[in-house]
């Protein structure tokens, strides 16, 4: 077990009034720790000790990139050479590189294979698993300098993160407790149970400063305290694995790669609220779109509830939770704490007025907490280590580390998890691996639908709750989706807000008809057809759904407006006033055409465009029939001359307009 | 920043109503004015004889987004016409559409014309059991798409039946989720991935491609039954966008408008032996 606290917060006095039950005490820290370790001691766990194992991931992602037919190859090259007994073959959650997958780390010596395909196969065993090369054809090979990286650790982009909350994933079988118990799991949890504490858990997840990850960044010590404050029933403890951004995936990650850190943090967080005053009941919240999450989760909940971590009389502490899966059905706005709970109860899930607190009456009308799951995971470090060493990462308002879900177009995609405060440039950048080869970076778009578009002045600013608020944006659950000049910036917002304008519950007339206002205001402008006036349009609407809405969900639907506003304006004006798109995507501005020069007239474009609009004769030049064409971008991409640029549709028109 | 001028349209606040409708707002301070989209004050009609219209229905107590509307006994009136606390009791108790007495028709369609596939009700004993287990409303749905790709009539009208709910309330909350579809679905259920990550590399042009080759609109079947296309906020492949995925286990990465349509040509070959 790690090593005890040693800043005693305990007032001497309190100390002397308990002595008189020291005895009964002791005998109850004693059977809890027996239990423990009979827990423990139930596996077949055995210990790290450097035989051959190769590790598949089986995260979402990589399984979308084929590790099925992988793990098919792996297992039967295994068996033509009669390992199957001597390798083992683990399947981990997400590694969080997901870009470069599937992903096979051969261990011990923690070599690193991304992009296998089943052809690989052989020669990683016959190398790498039966002898000790290593097959450099494979590795993983670094943007920046072309060479090959052999170690997982090596690797930039693990190398600069400090993964607190992602140390296991990608390391531990997420079926196995035993993995998660050899690696410290539960300790906490025991040591929790054992010092039969419940408000010096609340005061030490106060003082680390812990912040709520899913995206308003309330302290979560503060929101246990009130939720055991208020009187009920039974309390309940809510995980919102919800992630209704759409384009980040850390929650699912943790679930899948390391689900008992969820399930641990919850009884933990159970036992400080609930422990000593009533009842308390469990609940996760998951997306309907993530089943292999929610496959982990179910198995991991059996196996704590088999080894007596969960359930009645916690390791024998008299202490009793447990917890059940609700699954969602698509709608983000079921994220928002009123509406999980309504939906959890079987409504329709739509927000009600916050006068009355969810920690006083959530569910069931009963006093309830709800917490993100990265929330959760963080409590067993910080019982484990101590609210000092969590507060030592981080900045003066927001503690610890966040992860963040890297997607859209740079190099290297996937889960990042740094201390808070770090910039977005060292984020994007450094470990990154900045953006696509001859691209120019434009934006970082943060919190999803509710948060914003920094532009590149911002990029040295460190992300924390509160610098990324004053600059428009917001932390959100994590989400970061980098553009380059690429992406038009009118469409973009365009798209966040079709997605809340379809995602609005209905309830407020501002959200649910101001966003579909907004939504048309820039259809115009992307169309071409905006006026000046539209500008302050969107502004003053802006301003009007945000005071008329019930919820956060239109509370925060203009803020990709507001920002594209103050940070791209512009390319907005671009679209309104020379009637172009400068990043060449709204399609009445833009023209399909065929630079003759570069054309080799090799007729794949000929082949692949839909409606024919591509004529000429092989090894001659091509044309596209404008009046056929219905840009829809295929032939671009097919093109592997590079041969079709986009152009402004009415350049005439916009050179008059410019002068 | 611009503020509106303000709403003029007020009238004066009868002091009392024979509900106070308006809790918390000063009437005379006028404080509802100073609200940025304040457009008057709040005002019980009266018919020609001089007594209320309002009925007390609550409706608008229910409905209100930000709950500021509280229908309250006024002590003024010391002789009520009728009994408020029981009606104001039964008229919160009361379900949308329940009282029509019509069994909800309004809302709930007839079965769709066209492809609907047979329905088997012995794959419904599942979605009783969770039901008696005491999964919620949501999970029952869940369930019942399982069994059937879709969530049929009947199957609806059984789980209000089982719950001892209204069939519009079981239909109002199949309605409001994105994942529950009412119509059926096709063999191959296409869903494109339109969440921030897919967009910013493509998506839109995926789905477009898709919609073409198949001919049918988002969330369509085509006549064959063979497809069906649908779109999904994110299945957390984002590293992958664009992403596709094909029934519940297959999912595609890195999708461009003619792996789409190749893709769909690649399937119906598959289904039409040459
Ligand atoms: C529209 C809307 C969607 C939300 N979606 C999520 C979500 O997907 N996941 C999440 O953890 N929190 C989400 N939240 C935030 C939750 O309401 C809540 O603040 C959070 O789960 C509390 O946990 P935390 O304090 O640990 O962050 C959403 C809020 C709103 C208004
Ligand atoms: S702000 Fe929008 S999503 Fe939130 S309650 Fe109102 S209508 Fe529903
Ligand atoms: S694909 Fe490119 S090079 Fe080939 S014919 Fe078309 S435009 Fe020319
Ligand atoms: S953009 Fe599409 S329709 Fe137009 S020429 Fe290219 S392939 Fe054909
Ligand atoms: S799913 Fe394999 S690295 Fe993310
Ligand atoms: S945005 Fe498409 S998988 Fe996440």
């Amino acid at each position: 077990m790690s090593a005890r606290r040693t800043n005693g917060r305990e007032p001497a006095d309190a100390g002397a009034a308990r002595r008189s039950g020291d005895a009964s005490r002791t005998r109850r820290a004693g059977r809890i720790r027996r239990a423990f370790k009979a827990a423990f001691d139930a596996g077949a766990y055995i210990a790290d000790d450097g035989k051959a194992e190769i590790r598949v991931c089986a995260g979402t992602a990589c399984h979308a990139s084929g590790r099925a037919a992988l793990r098919t190859a792996i297992d039967k090259a295994l068996a033509d050479r009669g390992l199957t007994d001597k390798v083992a073959v683990v399947e981990t959650g997400c590694h969080g590189f997901c870009e470069e997958g599937p992903i096979v780390v051969v261990r011990p010596q923690g070599l690193f294979y991304p992009r296998l395909t089943p052809k690989d196969v052989d020669e990683i065993i016959a190398t790498s698993v039966v002898s000790d090369g290593i097959v450099e054809r494979l590795l993983y090979k670094d943007p920046a300098t072309g060479e090959p990286v052999a170690h997982e650790a090596e690797i930039p982009f693990y190398k600069l993160q400090e993964r607190v909350v992602l140390a296991l994933n990608g390391k531990i079988d997420p079926y196995s407790i035993d993995d998660y118990l050899a690696h410290g799991g539960y300790a906490a949890l025991a040591r929790v149970l054992e010092d039969d504490d419940p408000m010096a858990v609340i005061d030490e997840v106060e003082a680390a400063g812990l912040r709520g990850r899913g995206g308003a960044g309330f302290p979560a010590g503060r929101k246990w305290r009130f939720c055991r404050g208020n009187p009920g029933d039974v309390h309940y403890i809510i995980c919102n694995a919800d992630e209704g951004d759409p384009g980040a995936f850390m929650d699912r990650s943790v679930l899948e790669g390391n689900p008992h850190s969820v399930i641990e943090g919850m009884t933990i967080a159970a036992f400080a609220i609930g422990a000593q005053s009533g009842p308390v009941e469990g609940y996760v919240y998951v997306r309907h779109e993530y089943p292999f999450a929610v496959q982990r989760l179910r198995a991991a909940l059996t196996q704590a509830r088999e080894r007596g971590l969960l359930g009645e009389d916690i390791l024998g502490s008299g202490f009793s939770f447990d917890i059940r899966i609700n699954q969602g059905a698509g709608a983000f706005v079921c994220g928002e704490s009123t509406a999980l709970t309504a939906s959890i109860e079987g409504h329709r899930g739509m927000p009600r007025g916050k006068h009355i607190r969810t920690v006083a009456q959530g569910l069931w009308g009963q006093p309830t907490n709800l917490n993100n799951v990265e929330t959760y995971a963080n409590v067993p470090w910080i019982v484990n280590h101590g609210a000092e060493a969590f507060a030592a990462r981080g900045t003066a308002t927001s503690k610890g580390t966040k992860i963040f879900s890297l997607t859209g177009k740079v190099v290297n995609g996937g889960l990042i998890e740094v201390p808070m405060g770090a910039t977005l440039r060292h984020v994007i950048f450094d470990i990154g691996g900045g953006m696509l080869p001859g691209r120019e970076f434009k934006a970082v778009q943060l919190g999803g639908p509710s948060g914003g578009c920094l532009p590149a002045a911002l990029l040295d600013d460190p992300i924390d709750f509160e610098s990324l608020m004053a600059a428009g944006s917001m932390m959100g659950s994590g989400g970061m989706v980098v553009v380059d000049d690429t992406t038009c910036m009118v469409d973009f917002v365009k798209f966040f807000l079709k997605f809340t304008a379809e995602e609005s519950c209905g309830k407020c007339v501002p959200c649910r008809i101001g966003s579909q206002r907004l939504l048309e205001i820039l259809e115009r402008i992307s169309d071409g057809e905006g006026t000046l006036d539209d500008l302050e349009r969107l502004e003053t609407l802006s301003e009007d759904i945000i005071e008329g809405s019930l919820c956060q969900l239109g509370g925060s639907a203009p803020n990709p407006v507001l920002s594209a506003l103050r940070y791209f304006r512009d390319e907005i004006e671009a679209h309104i006033v020379e009637h172009r798109c400068p990043a060449r995507v709204c399609r009445p501005l833009i023209q399909y055409t065929i630079d003759p020069d570069a054309c080799t007239g090799c007729h794949v474009c000929f082949a692949a465009c839909p409606t024919d609009a591509i004529s000429g004769e092989r090894k001659q030049a091509h044309v596209i029939d404008q009046k056929l064409c219905i840009k829809c971008d295929t032939c671009r991409q097919v093109c592997k001359f590079d041969a079709i640029p986009v152009v402004d549709a009415r350049p005439a028109l916009a050179e008059g307009r410019q002068r | 920043m611009r503020r509106r001028s303000r709403g003029g349209t007020a009238t004066e606040p009868r002091g009392s109503a024979l509900y106070e409708v308006l809790k918390g707002i000063d009437f005379e301070r006028r404080e509802l004015l100073d609200k940025p989209r304040g457009v008057g004050l709040f005002d019980l009609v009266k018919d020609k004889g001089g007594s209320y219209r309002c009925y007390a229905c609550t409706l608008c107590e229910r409905t209100c987004p930000v709950d500021c509307i509280e229908i309250d006994y006024c002590p003024e009136f010391e002789e009520l016409p009728f009994d408020l606390e029981a009606e104001r009791a039964a008229a919160l108790a009361t379900l949308p559409g329940e009282s029509c007495g019509a069994n909800s028709a309004c809302v709930v369609g007839e079965q769709p014309a066209g492809f609907v596939p047979e329905i088997d009700m012995k794959k419904f004993d599942a979605v009783v059991a969770g039901i008696r287990s005491g999964t919620g409303l949501v999970q029952a749905l869940h369930s019942t798409q399982e069994a059937y790709g879709y969530l049929p009539r009947v199957a609806l009208e059984n789980i209000a039946g089982e719950m001892g709910l209204p069939l519009s309330r079981v239909f109002g909350v199949a309605s409001f989720y994105g994942q529950f579809r009412l119509v059926p679905v096709g063999k191959h259920v296409i869903d494109v991935c339109m969440g921030t990550a897919c967009h910013v590399a493509g998506a839109p042009l995926v789905v477009e491609a898709f919609s073409q080759e198949l001919e049918i609109p988002v969330g369509g079947t085509t006549p064959d039954g063979l497809f069906t296309l649908q779109t999904v906020n994110c299945v957390g492949s984002c590293a992958l966008a664009p992403v596709v995925r094909l029934g519940d286990d297959e999912t595609i990465g890195r999708v461009g408008p003619n792996e789409a349509r190749r893709l769909v040509r690649r399937l119906r070959k598959a289904e039409v032996p040459a």
